[in-house]
C-alpha cells in the first residue's frame, strides 16, 4: 500500500444509502489516494456497485460525506457533470452507444463536454483505441464486436475524457471466459501507468497482481480492508474467510 | 369508368386536400404526442394526471364524435362570443379544414403519446448512466443518446399512427371539407354511380397508404442499420 500524507483523491465518510426501506450502504468509510488501485469484492447484493455508483453520483448517498478530488458531492453541487468528466466508469454490460460507430462512441463526450474539435477528437480516439489494441475496429458498430472487444472500447471511451480516476463495475462478469484476459490485460496496463482505480471484481489473480488495497464488503458494510498479502493470507473476519474459500476453491 | 374522367380534376384537388390535412394533422399529432409523453413521465402530478385524462378521453371516444363535437362545439362557442360583440352575426366557425385537422391530430396524438412514452422507457437505463458518467449533460444525453435510440423503438407504432391519420382524413368530409370522399358524394348524387365513385376514393387511399408503408420500411431499415452484424 502506498503510504502518503497527501489528501486522498476519494474520501467516503460514514456513507449510508437507502433504496426505500433497504439499506444498501451502512457507514461506509474509504480513502483512496492518487495512483492507488483498490479492488472491491464481496457477495452479490453487498453494496459494491452501489458504492462506486455513489462516487460519481450516479446514485445519491443519503448520509455522510463523499469528497472526490477536493469537491464534496452534495445537492448544492453546481456542476456534477464537471466532476463526472474526471471520473471514467466502465460497466458490466459495456453500455456502448449502439447507434454510433466505435469511433463515434469515443468522440461523442470529448466533443460535447470538452468542446474538442472533430479532427482532434478523432486523433485522441484513435490513440486510445490503439492502447486497447483494436484500432482496426474504429468504423464498426458495437454489435459487430465480441464482448471483450466491446469492453475494451468502453475502457477507451472512458479514457478519452482523460480522467483522474477510473471506476470498474464488474468489467469481466458479462464476458465469455476466453475474453476475460484481454480485458484484464488492458486494465493491468492502465494500472501500471499509475491510474487511480477502483475495481469491483472477483478476478483474484488480477487483484493480487495490481491491488494496493483489498476491500471486502457484505450486507452494505466494509467488513475488511487490507493489503493483498494480508487479505489473502490472513483474513481477519469470518465472513471474509468464508467468501474467499468459496471463490478461491474452484 | 369513363364517367370518372369528368370528375378527375375534382378528385385530384381532393387528393391534394387529403395530403394537406395529413401533413398538418401529423405535424400537430407529433407535437401532442411528445408533450403527452413528457407529461406522462413527469414527476409533477398535475402534468401526469392531465396527460392521462387526455390520452384516456381521446382514445375512448369514437373519432367521428370527437370531430363533430370539436367542430360544432367550437362553432357554438365562437358564435356566442361573436354575438356579444356584434348581435347581427349569425354563425362563426373555425375553418373546417383547420378544425378537422386539429381534431384528428388530437386523437392520433393521444395514441402517439403512448408510443413515445413506451419508446422513451424502452431505452436501456445503462445507456443514460454511461452518458452521464462521461460528464454529458441531461440535454446532450437526451438528444445524442436517448432520442436516436427512442426513434427506432417508436417507428413501428408510429407507422401505424401515420396510417390511421391518413384514413381519418376521410372523416373530415362530414364537416364539409372538399376532399375525395366529399367529391365522391357529390359525384354520386349527379352520376348515380356510387360504387364507381367510392372505388376511386378507395384506390386513392390505397396509393397513399402504400407510399406511407414504403416510407416506414425505409425508415426502419435506416434506424436498424447499426444492428445488422457485419
Amino acid at each position: 500500500m502506498i503510504e502518503t500524507k497527501s489528501t486522498p483523491i476519494i474520501q467516503l465518510q460514514k456513507v449510508d444509502k437507502f433504496f426505500g426501506e433497504f439499506q444498501a450502504l451502512k457507514n461506509v468509510n474509504l480513502e483512496v489516494h492518487k495512483g492507488q488501485k483498490v479492488v472491491v469484492c464481496g457477495p452479490s447484493g453487498s453494496g459494491k456497485s452501489t458504492m462506486i455508483h455513489c462516487i460519481n453520483r450516479l446514485e445519491k448517498h443519503d448520509n455522510g460525506r463523499i469528497v472526490v478530488a477536493g469537491i464534496e458531492l452534495n445537492d448544492s453541487l453546481k456542476n456534477i457533470d464537471a466532476v463526472r468528466s474526471e471520473i471514467g466508469m466502465v460497466f458490466q454490460q459495456f453500455n456502448l452507444f449502439p447507434h454510433l460507430k466505435v469511433i463515434d462512441n469515443l468522440m461523442l463526450a470529448p466533443r460535447l463536454v470538452r468542446k474538442v474539435k472533430k479532427a482532434e477528437a478523432r486523433k485522441i480516439a484513435m490513440t486510445y483505441l490503439e492502447r486497447v489494441h483494436i484500432p482496426e475496429q474504429a468504423e464498426k458498430y458495437p454489435i459487430q464486436l465480441s464482448g471483450g472487444q466491446q469492453q475494451r472500447v468502453a475502457i477507451a471511451r472512458a479514457l478519452c475524457m482523460n480522467p483522474e480516476i477510473m471506476l470498474f463495475d464488474e468489467p469481466t462478469s458479462a464476458l465469455d471466459p476466453e475474453m476475460i484476459s484481454e480485458v484484464l490485460d488492458v486494465m493491468v496496463e492502465l494500472a501500471k501507468e499509475g491510474m487511480t482505480m477502483i475495481c469491483v471484481t472477483h478476478e483474484m489473480g488480477f487483484a493480487r497482481s495490481v491491488a494496493d488495497l483489498m476491500v471486502f464488503m457484505d450486507e452494505g458494510e466494509i467488513v475488511e480492508s487490507a493489503v493483498p498479502d494480508d487479505f489473502f493470507a490472513n483474513p481477519k473476519s469470518e465472513r471474509t474467510k468464508l467468501f474467499l474459500s468459496q471463490i478461491l476453491s474452484h | 369508368m369513363y364517367v370518372v374522367v369528368g370528375w378527375l380534376d375534382e378528385f385530384l384537388w381532393g387528393a391534394l386536400v387529403v395530403l394537406q390535412i395529413f401533413m398538418v394533422g401529423m405535424t400537430m399529432a407529433v407535437i401532442w404526442g411528445l408533450l403527452g409523453a413528457a407529461a406522462k413521465l413527469s414527476k409533477i402530478p398535475v402534468f401526469s394526471v392531465l396527460a392521462s385524462v387526455y390520452t384516456t378521453v381521446f382514445r375512448a371516444v369514437p373519432e367521428l364524435l370527437v370531430l363533430l363535437i370539436f367542430y360544432f362545439g367550437s362553432a357554438i362557442t365562437l358564435t356566442a362570443i361573436a354575438k356579444l360583440i356584434n348581435p347581427d352575426i349569425q354563425f362563426v366557425d373555425i375553418p373546417p379544414f383547420w378544425a378537422g385537422s386539429f381534431a384528428i391530430s388530437l386523437i392520433i396524438g393521444a395514441y402517439a403519446a403512448e408510443t413515445f412514452r413506451g419508446a422513451f422507457q424502452g431505452v436501456d437505463p445503462g445507456q443514460i448512466k454511461a452518458a452521464r458518467s462521461l460528464g454529458m449533460s441531461a440535454t446532450h444525453t437526451f438528444f445524442y443518446v436517448r432520442l436516436p435510440q427512442m426513434w427506432r423503438l417508436a417507428l413501428p407504432g408510429f407507422g401505424n399512427h401515420m396510417l390511421s391519420m391518413m384514413k381519418d382524413t376521410a372523416l373530415i368530409s362530414v364537416i364539409g371539407v372538399e376532399e375525395i370522399l366529399y367529391t365522391a358524394e357529390i359525384a354520386t348524387s349527379i352520376t348515380m354511380q356510387p360504387f364507381t365513385m367510392y372505388m376511386v376514393v378507395a384506390i386513392i387511399y390505397l396509393v397513399f397508404t402504400t407510399v406511407i408503408m414504403a416510407i416506414i420500411q425505409v425508415l426502419e431499415k435506416t434506424a436498424n442499420r447499426h444492428l445488422e452484424s457485419v
